[in-house]
């Protein structure tokens, strides 16, 4: 019996190899940027800067995980991100003294603020995902051009600096020796991988993502998982757009546009399936700390940032042909398998 | 309703609206900057659409342009090759558009990776290599051919009330590599290949049909494009800027579904893409007519492709519906 | 002992293999022109495998083909093209995109390597196809908004046009109502006088008969029968495809005393679709549905389920009035429903046979904070995959490294695992093999001794025969004729059908 359960703990095998992979993968890059640059890249504030960086990005990740896990994509979540921190923003100037003095209601005012924005942004991509049956990547990219439009239009394409220091604190600041917004991301890991792997809504997302079809044919509200899933996408994009103006002490509609880039790359490096129905938290986590350290590697040795750009497109059309050869051979087996039994 | 008499019907009521407002919109001079403003994003759009159709999607082509146009003016400069030429600037974009187009085809066709993930990761590498690789700098002391052809009107005069008006000599080009265009898709073996992969992969390659080979075609045929169209964009603007384009993807994205080009692809027009640049340039360029601040164009951009895509989605599920009555009515007229 | 000596068409001794699996263990069969040949045999018995070999889909590992006297080893699907060798899938292989006449013209185009294409050419092509098989059929509009039976008419006409001498025809009547079956037959029949050898797979045996003239079995790979059609009475036909007699004997499970009424259908209708429909179902009871595809058996079922729209009338479920607009409602209502379609509707294919299993029934387990413990889960899958027979090493194996047999079970064990009222079972036999299959009736049997009611909907006649206390039958949406208890008998449902 509990053989039976120890492989019902794995029925991600596939993922889980990835992870493995991952693991590897990350040890090679350590090795080889201590190698070359161990004076910058080994030291403790090269890793705290990380620490810092990180977050964001794998919060971002992790909203795209969820949409591609039920075959579809957010590409809004950039934009999502940005006017959920630009309204926070918005709330926290306009409630400040002179001298910048604000009251923690207010900045959790305009933290809820934004997390609302967020919510209902989420919203209006389920509503055309789910409701009107629109292909994600349309509909995303058209509502990522309307958020983003309105961020342009509310600030006239400048971005808000000046936040109140104790807003910015919290983005800047530590818990216990370890940057704030890290531990933020590792509760919002912790809390999606639970939602994922121990709630019948994350399995309903595994297998909607299988095959959406049968879920209907299994009545499992799969317009409702699907829904879901962008509206908590909204509300993570805007809990990183909040880190990032907290860290940056400023909001800007167009900052983070390379990210949309990144989130992807990072999603399909963690083990996700693009077309959907696999993946884990854990996966994209450490693909997200393996880019980072590319990152601050590359950093190190003076590299341009656009080299980091290419490489972040190389990486990912890198890791497609690999788990495209791999799928192939992988299915050429099962058949052989099939047609034995 | 036709998708395309929908948009001719929005663009004559925006049109009406506008001209209401403030009578210099129904003059030439605005009429021709609409339309010099749409030649680049047009041959972009025809490149996209081809995409389109095939059941593809592509978010590369602005880097491509890019890319192509920079390089081009690079090359021009480092080689010191004839600045009174405006074909070899044009030829070598269109070489360097085709030869990203065929990266492009490689990921797509040779390993079959989906194309949005494709071409995000292809513009990345792209763009980066550019800006660390060939130059991150503005260069503004482009070839004299494409500078003065920028200003090459194949008409010009002062109107009445005292304006200058110009059309730009692109639209004899432009017009003719269009109606080319129309004329691959609608009349040619190939352009009933791109229809008939968008209508279905299976199908396609039973018909005999290699299916790879249409996918290159395709993403050779938009990088050809898409590089002629950064060349253009870099002489119209008069200088060859790295850093411009990227971004521009979702307007011509817009335009293009806009346009009726179904992104699941198997459908789409020229007739529609044009329409749909035409709208949204029109849209974009008199904002500031209406009294909205120009900021607000992405905005505009934005909410129109939500409602376009809202429309066409609501007329399709109403479509299904009518079409599930009729097989019915058939089935029932056996009796 | 072959049907004709000059026969133009044919293979001998065809080996293909799989991965070690033969698939086909010399196969030879022979087809001449003017000759509807029929090739016959349940799902995996090799028939496909045998038309990709003749289109040149797969080279076969040894064996010959001769297409009117030219020999060859394997075939490019190109070369079998140029020998006049067409395949009609069954899925027609047709774009919804283009229009009728483009679908038509666009094989032509590709055979001709003509770079351009005119309007008025496409145009004459179609006219000139539709007009060689005799149909008129509008060449202008939407291929999409065709029915299933004119799509049948444009494979063919497109076939025609590339100059077919060998046409295989992969089940063509599935979908169509008798009358179209009737027009296409007499295409066909046209075509065969015209020279063309026709190769018409089918299980139909009613069909089969009519149309064809000679006949090649095909079960595991090998050929078990072949020969003049007229030599074969339709008893034996069945007997070579299955392997075994099938046993006819009903041993449908006993109902109790005054059973209790679970579903109650009146007068329900649903446009264009079925039309005042009424029948109940009762605990323990078995009730098969049978009618041609288009008949709206599948509509009536899916309704039911909520799938499906319903315009008039009503259903009571315990007594109850019940409005079953979305499958939810239909399943808090006790409703199950195991679709046709196996692969693309019932299973998460990549996904672990135990999510499968708990696929349905997952609110159901949820703890009180919302949460799902997989020690529970892993036990009710294992607990159905014991009582269910599924044979797997390793339940978190994908369901896809399952035969169909198996598979099926797991669809079963989905829908069994909530327990519902009433089942209805969409073609739950399709497919598997016969020891499955004789499994599957067990298992349906049984649970109905336990009260379980269902609603069988099948094309496989021995098989409502079988385990049935009802048969109805549906013709164009209207409930023709019920058959009770011992009414029912193969050769009246049969009669009753054509």
């Amino acid at each position: 019996m509990s053989e039976l359960r120890n492989r019902f703990a794995s029925s991600t095998l596939l993922s889980d190899r990835k992870v493995t992979q991952l693991m590897g993968f990350t040890l090679l890059v350590l090795l080889i940027f201590s190698y070359f640059s161990s004076d910058i890249f080994f030291t403790p504030e090269n890793f705290t800067s990380m620490a810092f960086q990180i977050p964001e990005v794998a919060i971002l990740s992790i909203a795209v995980m969820l949409s591609m896990l039920t075959g579809g994509i957010d590409l809004s979540i950039v934009a999502t991100s940005n006017l959920a921190a630009l309204l926070a923003a918005y709330i926290l100037t306009k409630h400040m003294s002179e001298d910048g003095e604000i009251t923690n209601l207010w900045i959790l005012m305009a933290c809820l603020a934004g997390i609302l924005l967020g919510l209902i942004c989420g919203g209006i991509n389920a509503l055309l995902i789910a409701v009107l049956n629109i292909t994600p990547i349309l509909a995303t990219l058209a509502t990522l051009t309307l958020f983003n439009g309105i961020a342009i239009g509310l600030t006239n394409g400048v971005s808000i600096s000046g936040l109140p220091e104790q807003f910015a604190r919290i983005g800047n600041g530590t818990f216990f020796g370890v940057p704030t917004p890290f531990v933020l991301m590792v509760l919002i890991a912790l809390l999606v991988a639970l939602i994922i792997n121990r709630s019948s809504l994350g399995l309903k997302i595994f297998l909607i993502g299988t095959n959406r079809k049968a879920a209907q044919y299994s009545v499992m509200g799969d317009k409702r998982v699907i829904a879901w899933t962008y509206v908590i996408s909204g509300l993570l994009s805007s809990l990183a757009g909040l880190i990032i103006a907290s860290r940056m002490s400023a909001a800007s509609p167009d900052f983070g546009n390379s990210y949309i880039l990144l989130a992807i790359v990072v999603v399909v490096l963690g083990g996700v399936n693009p077309m959907g129905g696999f993946g884990t938290v854990t996966g994209v986590v450490l693909a997200t700390i393996v880019l980072q350290m590319v990152a601050s590697g590359f950093n190190a040795l003076r590299f341009n940032q656009f080299f980091y750009l290419a490489a972040q497109g190389g990486v990912l059309v890198l890791v497609m042909i690999f788990n495209v050869v791999l799928e192939n051979r992988r299915r050429s087996k099962s058949i052989n398998k099939s047609l034995e039994s | 309703m036709r998708n395309e008499t929908v948009l001719i019907l929005a663009i004559v009521i925006f049109s009406l609206v506008i001209g209401s407002k403030s009578p210099e919109f129904f003059t030439l001079a605005n009429l021709f900057d609409i339309l010099r403003s749409s030649f680049v994003q047009l041959l972009f759009a025809l490149g996209v659409l081809i995409v389109i159709i095939s059941g593809g999607i592509d978010v590369s082509f602005p880097i491509v342009g890019i890319f192509a146009g920079y390089t081009a003016v690079v090359i021009m400069q480092k080689f010191e090759l004839d600045g009174e030429s405006l074909l070899i600037p044009i030829v070598l974009a269109i070489v360097i558009g085709t030869l990203l187009g065929g990266v492009n085809a490689i990921a797509i066709a040779g390993f079959g990776i989906p194309t949005l993930i494709a071409t995000l990761g292809t513009a990345g590498i792209f763009r980066g290599l550019m800006l660390t690789l060939i130059g991150s700098s503005f260069i503004s002391d482009i070839p004299i051919a494409l500078d003065q052809f920028s200003t090459a009107d194949l008409v010009k005069f002062e109107s009445a009330a005292g304006t200058l008006v110009r059309l730009h000599v692109l639209v004899i080009p432009i017009t003719i590599i269009t109606i080319l265009i129309s004329l691959i898709l609608s009349r040619t073996l190939f352009g009933r290949s791109v229809y008939a992969l968008g209508g279905g992969v299976e199908p396609t390659r039973r018909l005999g049909i290699s299916v790879k080979g249409t996918q290159t075609k395709i993403y050779l045929l938009a990088g050809a494009l898409s590089g002629l169209a950064g060349i253009l964009y870099v002489s119209l603007q008069r200088k060859a800027n790295p850093y411009d384009l990227a971004g521009s993807e979702l307007d011509i994205i817009a335009a293009v579904v806009l346009g009726g080009a179904s992104i699941m692809g198997g459908y789409g027009t020229v007739f529609g893409t044009v329409l749909g640049v035409l709208f949204i340039n029109l849209i974009k360029n008199n904002l500031v007519l209406l009294g909205v601040s120009s900021s607000w164009q992405r905005a505009a951009v934005g909410a129109l492709l939500v409602i376009g895509i809202t429309l066409q989605a609501i007329s399709e599920s109403r479509r299904n519906k009518r079409r599930r009555a009729l097989s019915e009515g058939e089935v029932d007229s056996n009796e | 002992m072959l049907a004709t000596q000059t026969a133009e068409y044919s293979v001998r001794n065809i080996v293909k293999s799989f991965g070690g699996a033969k698939a086909l263990a010399g196969v030879s069969m022979s087809v001449s022109a003017e000759e509807v040949h029929c090739l016959a045999g349940e799902n995996g018995s090799g028939k496909s495998t045998l038309i990709k070999i003749m289109s040149g889909v797969h080279a076969p590992d040894s064996g010959l083909i001769t297409l009117a006297g030219k020999e060859f080893t394997h075939l490019s699907p190109r070369q079998a093209v140029n020998e006049g060798v067409q395949v009609i899938f069954q899925d027609f292989s047709l774009l919804p995109n283009l229009t009728v006449a483009e679908n038509i013209a666009l094989p032509t185009n590709i055979l001709n390597s003509s770079r351009f294409i005119g309007k008025k050419e496409t145009k004459k092509i179609a006219e000139e196809a539709l007009g060689h098989i005799g149909v008129d059929i509008d060449i202008n509009s939407p291929l999409l908004e065709t029915s299933i039976a004119s799509k049948q008419l444009i494979a063919i006409a497109r076939a025609t046009n590339l100059g077919v001498q060998m046409l295989f025809m992969d089940e063509p009547t599935t979908a169509l109502t008798r009358k179209e079956v009737k027009k296409l037959f007499e295409v066909v029949d046209q075509l065969r006088k015209r020279g063309v050898a026709i190769v018409f797979v089918s299980h139909k045996i009613d069909e089969i008969q009519e149309i064809c003239n000679t006949i090649t079995v095909l079960r595991n790979g090998e050929v078990v029968a072949e020969g003049l059609m007229s030599d074969f009475k339709a008893k034996e036909i069945a007997t070579a495809m299955t392997g075994s007699e099938i046993a006819t004997s009903r041993i449908a499970p006993l109902l109790g005393k005054n059973p209790r009424t679970l579903v109650e259908l009146e007068k329900l209708t649903s446009k264009n679709t079925f039309d005042d429909v009424s029948f109940s179902i009762s605990e323990g009871e078995i009730i098969g549905l049978t009618g041609l595809l288009g008949s709206g058996r599948t509509e009536l079922a899916e309704a039911i389920f909520g799938q499906y729209p319903v315009d008039a009338g009503s259903i009571k479920v315990d007594g109850k009035e019940v409005t079953l607009n979305s499958p939810e409602a239909a399943l808090a209502s006790g409703i199950g429903y195991v679709p046709p379609d196996r692969l693309t509707q019932g299973l998460f294919l990549e996904q672990s046979i135990l999510r499968n299993i708990v696929a349905v029934g997952l609110d159901r387990q949820r703890s009180r904070w919302g949460s799902i413990s997989k020690k529970k889960l892993a036990k009710i899958g294992s607990s159905w995959i014991s009582e269910l027979r599924i044979k797997t090493k390793n339940p978190s194996n994908p369901v896809s490294s399952l035969s169909g047999g198996n598979q099926q079970r797991v669809v079963l064990a989905k829908w069994l695992s909530i327990n519902p009222k009433v089942m209805i079972l969409n073609g739950p036999t399709v497919g598997v093999d016969v020891g499955s299959k004789r499994e599957i009736l067990e298992i349906i049997r049984d649970r109905a001794q336990a009260g379980m009611a269902f609603l069988l909907v099948s094309d496989d006649i021995p098989e409502l025969v079988q385990i049935c206390h009802k048969v109805l039958v549906i013709r164009h949406g209207k409930i023709s004729k019920e058959f009770i208890d011992n009414q029912i008998s193969e050769s009246a449902i049969y009669k009753e059908l054509n």
